[in-house]
């Protein structure tokens, strides 16, 4: 069923992905308010990179379509990336940052942020990707702390802690943005997981935590492989458990936070991406973890298609479309008992 | 590991930790404030094969799982090489000391090959990939556990004793130095336990050294040097299994009466166990019952008679005679005899007064011989009630017509004669004129 993923069936996989994420890209800059044609969207950033005249058409596709598609191809990336990790770690299939509390944590670090620090550029630049990865990361260890007994982490009191801390903490923010009305709107619109008006700033802010946030689960995707084994045998084959919990959660910490500082509350990315890449190619992460990252960049570049396109001119917030597609998915790994 | 069947421990490590012993320093193991095993001291040579064994919870996986972080270690160390295995860092640990543990969950689908080669993890560079020197080992150790056809399975379709197999080749993956078993062989039929047991066996021959955790004494006895028993918050030294494990051992440890003596095919020792010491305790309220047996022919009576609450007398027997190791475990009274030693004057008054004080005497399907006839005859003069076992032949009597004779004059007296030991409970309740 999973045979040892051999070098070239890899390097194949990858590419395919790869491939599918630049046509989904190109497709997701192509739909819009103005149609544009793939040509277009091609030369456009051919105009950008060699230079040239611009057109119109090249000012919607540079200024507004493509930092858009690129952030929901990040946003996408890191959420499949946290899911990647939390579901190793918990060895648990339903772990993902929207169901373990962690963006609702980013989300209120995020809100406290904006609200205490104004509205000057580079403090929310700066600000806003903090708090976020302060509230991601108290919120993580609250969770596994409440889910914890005698040193034992249960699935079950897992996912009921951080849906239980994922509900306070909304409630929190909410209360928070009842207080300071004037900037109430735009904040909820935020929370709801939207990726309007979004800007190359976004786009590299996010870029940068992801690489960060990167460099960990490359280095130690054999480490990820030996955590499903339980944190005992994973230390008897040499894994300095602890640590490379930290490590890992921090990782996830961060590009969660990215990921919420820029685009809301877009759940069930990290759940369903990972699994359907696990199902279809095996759980070893030297193969799993990219090809995750992958697939879930492609998958929320699509969402966001449809976003826009199923309600146009009206638009449908992101997260809404892939809670509409994840809660069901949810519930059928749930019957299923899905094994890792 | 070499085609010999030699165990070469990887030449990288072989600086690093010097030939020496595992040994437990007064090491005290426990889970958080919770102290399980107290002041453990002993030491494993290299090459030898160290069996634990001891009653459910008292702390035999616990000293293993010390070794590698799973329980910790209040007070007192762990050494390997004089190093510390308990402050040693995973990785080089893991390079040390291979863990096979009693349970693994499979609730991932690696393929079986992959799993094994997890093994190799504490030997592979940052940003190595396993290459073909891992390769060749995780080929050998699937082989050597007889896992080299499941290879491409996925682990979560595998039977327990699949993975358990697999197990033990991820951690031989390892090229361990030290190979800790927790119940090795609780998922394997008997086949796959003697071929894992024997494995470690020749494994151990070669250098590895092994402590081992046995819920099956006789498996123990039969594959360790040396034996330990963990009971009670302690350990004992390790000794040869014939010292360690003899039935007061095992009545005091287990509280179960049990026969221990060398297994005649084996070599070494087997221990059968006869009833527990619980249910045997309250039982001495039934009529006292005689017995003349030997060579087996008692034990499955006494026992049963035993735990129906009778006393038991089963006359001279010999060291040696399975029923003098039963009529030992279930507390009977008894004429010792030294292996093939006879029957004087003596002990035949000895006798015939053990089985004057019986309510009746039962006359086991043994055959007889120059050494059990006294018994036979004590019986006869005792005037107690006699039950008569089978029918006498010449097949059962090496005495030369005299327990024959024996036989038929009981009959003239009136005793009864049953078909088989089935039926002697019956015939008791009339022989004592009471319901037995």
């Amino acid at each position: 069923m999973t045979p040892a993923p051999g070098r070239s069936r890899t390097v194949l996989v990858l590419a395919g992905l790869a491939v599918a994420l630049v046509l989904a890209i190109i497709a997701g800059v192509a739909f819009g308010a103005v149609p544009i044609s793939p040509g277009e969207v091609v030369s456009a950033i051919a105009h950008a990179l060699g230079g040239g005249e611009r057109t119109l058409a090249d000012a919607v596709v540079l200024d507004l379509r493509l930092p858009r598609v690129l952030l929901a191809a990040l946003v996408g990336a890191a959420l499949a990336l946290a899911g990647v990790l939390y579901q190793a770690l918990f060895r648990n299939p339903l772990a993902d940052p929207y169901i373990l509390g962690v963006s609702s944590g980013a989300g209120l670090g995020a809100t406290v942020a904006m609200m205490a620090l104004g509205t000057s550029y580079m403090m929310r630049a700066i600000g806003v990707p903090v708090g976020a990865f302060v509230g991601a990361g108290l919120t993580m260890l609250l969770v596994v702390r409440l889910a914890s007994r005698r040193g034992r982490l249960d699935p079950t009191s897992l996912l009921l802690a951080g849906m239980a801390v994922s509900y306070i903490l909304s409630a929190l923010t909410s209360f928070l943005l009842v207080l300071d009305r004037e900037q109430m709107s735009s904040v909820v619109f935020w929370m709801m997981g939207g990726l309007q008006n979004r800007s190359w700033e976004h786009v590299a802010s996010l870029g940068v935590m992801l690489a960060i946030g990167s460099i960990a689960p490359a280095l130690y995707h054999r480490e990820l492989d030996l955590m499903l084994l339980g944190d005992e045998r994973a230390g008897q084959l040499g894994v300095s458990v602890e640590r490379f919990k930290m490590l890992a959660l921090a990782s996830a910490s961060l590009v969660v936070a990215g990921a919420v500082s820029v685009s809301g509350l877009i759940g069930f990315i990290g759940l369903m991406t990972p699994h359907m890449v696990r199902l279809a190619l095996g759980p070893r992460h030297r193969l799993l973890l990219p090809a995750s990252v992958l697939a879930g960049a492609i998958v929320l570049v699509v969402a966001d298609l449809l976003a826009r396109v199923v309600l146009a001119p009206v638009e449908v917030p992101v997260g809404i479309v892939t809670a509409l597609a994840g809660g069901p998915f949810f519930l059928w790994i749930l019957l299923r008992k899905e094994r890792m | 590991m070499s085609e010999s069947g030699r165990y070469d421990a990887p030449s990288a490590n072989a600086a690093a930790t010097a030939p020496g012993a595992l040994e437990y320093v007064r090491a005290s193991i426990g889970y958080g404030a919770r102290t399980i095993v107290r002041d453990a001291s002993f030491a494993v040579e290299p090459g030898e094969f160290v069996g634990l064994v001891g009653p459910n919870g008292a702390g035999k996986s616990t000293l293993l799982r010390a070794m590698t972080g799973g329980a910790t270690v209040s007070s007192g160390d762990i050494t390997f090489g004089g190093a510390s295995l308990v402050r040693m860092p995973e990785r080089e640990r893991a390079r040390i000391v291979g863990v096979v543990p009693q349970t693994q969950l499979a609730t991932f689908s690696f393929t079986a090959r992959a799993y094994v080669e997890m093994g190799r993890h504490a030997h592979l560079g940052r940003l190595a990939t396993p290459g073909a020197a891992d390769a060749a080992i995780v080929d050998e150790v699937m082989e050597r556990t007889d896992t080299a056809r499941l290879a491409a399975e996925p682990v979560d379709e595998l039977s327990g004793g699949d993975l358990q197999r697999l197990t033990l080749a991820q951690a031989l993956a390892q090229q361990p130095r030290v190979l800790l078993l927790d119940e090795p062989t609780s998922h394997l039929d008997l086949n796959h336990a003697l071929q894992v047991l024997e494995l470690v066996r020749s494994l151990a021959d070669g250098g590895l050294t092994v402590v081992g955790v046995f819920h099956d004494l006789g498996l123990a006895a039969r594959y360790a040097d040396r034996i330990s028993i963990v009971a009670d918050g302690g350990v004992t030294p390790p000794a040869p299994p014939a010292s360690a494990l003899d039935a007061q051992v095992v009545s005091d440890v287990f509280g179960v009466r049990a026969v221990v003596r060398t297994d005649p095919v084996t070599g070494s020792v087997a221990v059968t166990p006869i009833v527990r010491g619980a249910d045997l305790a309250p039982t001495v309220t039934g009529l006292r019952i005689g017995l003349v047996c030997g060579s087996g022919t008692g034990a499955g009576l006494m026992r049963r008679l035993a735990l129906a609450g009778h006393p038991l007398y089963a006359g001279a027997l010999n060291r040696g005679d399975i029923d003098h190791a039963v009529a030992e475990a279930v507390g009977a009274g008894m004429a010792e005899l030294p292996a093939f030693g006879e029957v004087d004057d003596v002990i035949a008054a000895d006798v015939r007064a053990g089985y004057a004080a019986c309510a009746c005497v039962v006359v086991c399907e043994t055959p007889f011989g120059s050494a059990n006839l006294p018994n036979l005859q004590a019986a006869l003069d005792s005037g107690r009630p006699l039950v008569l076992v089978g029918e006498m032949d010449d097949q059962r009597d090496y005495a030369h017509g005299r327990a024959h004779a024996l036989w038929e004059r009981a009959l003239e007296r009136g005793a009864q004669r049953v078909d088989s030991e089935a039926d002697v409970p019956g015939a008791l309740g009339r022989c004592s004129g009471v319901e037995a």
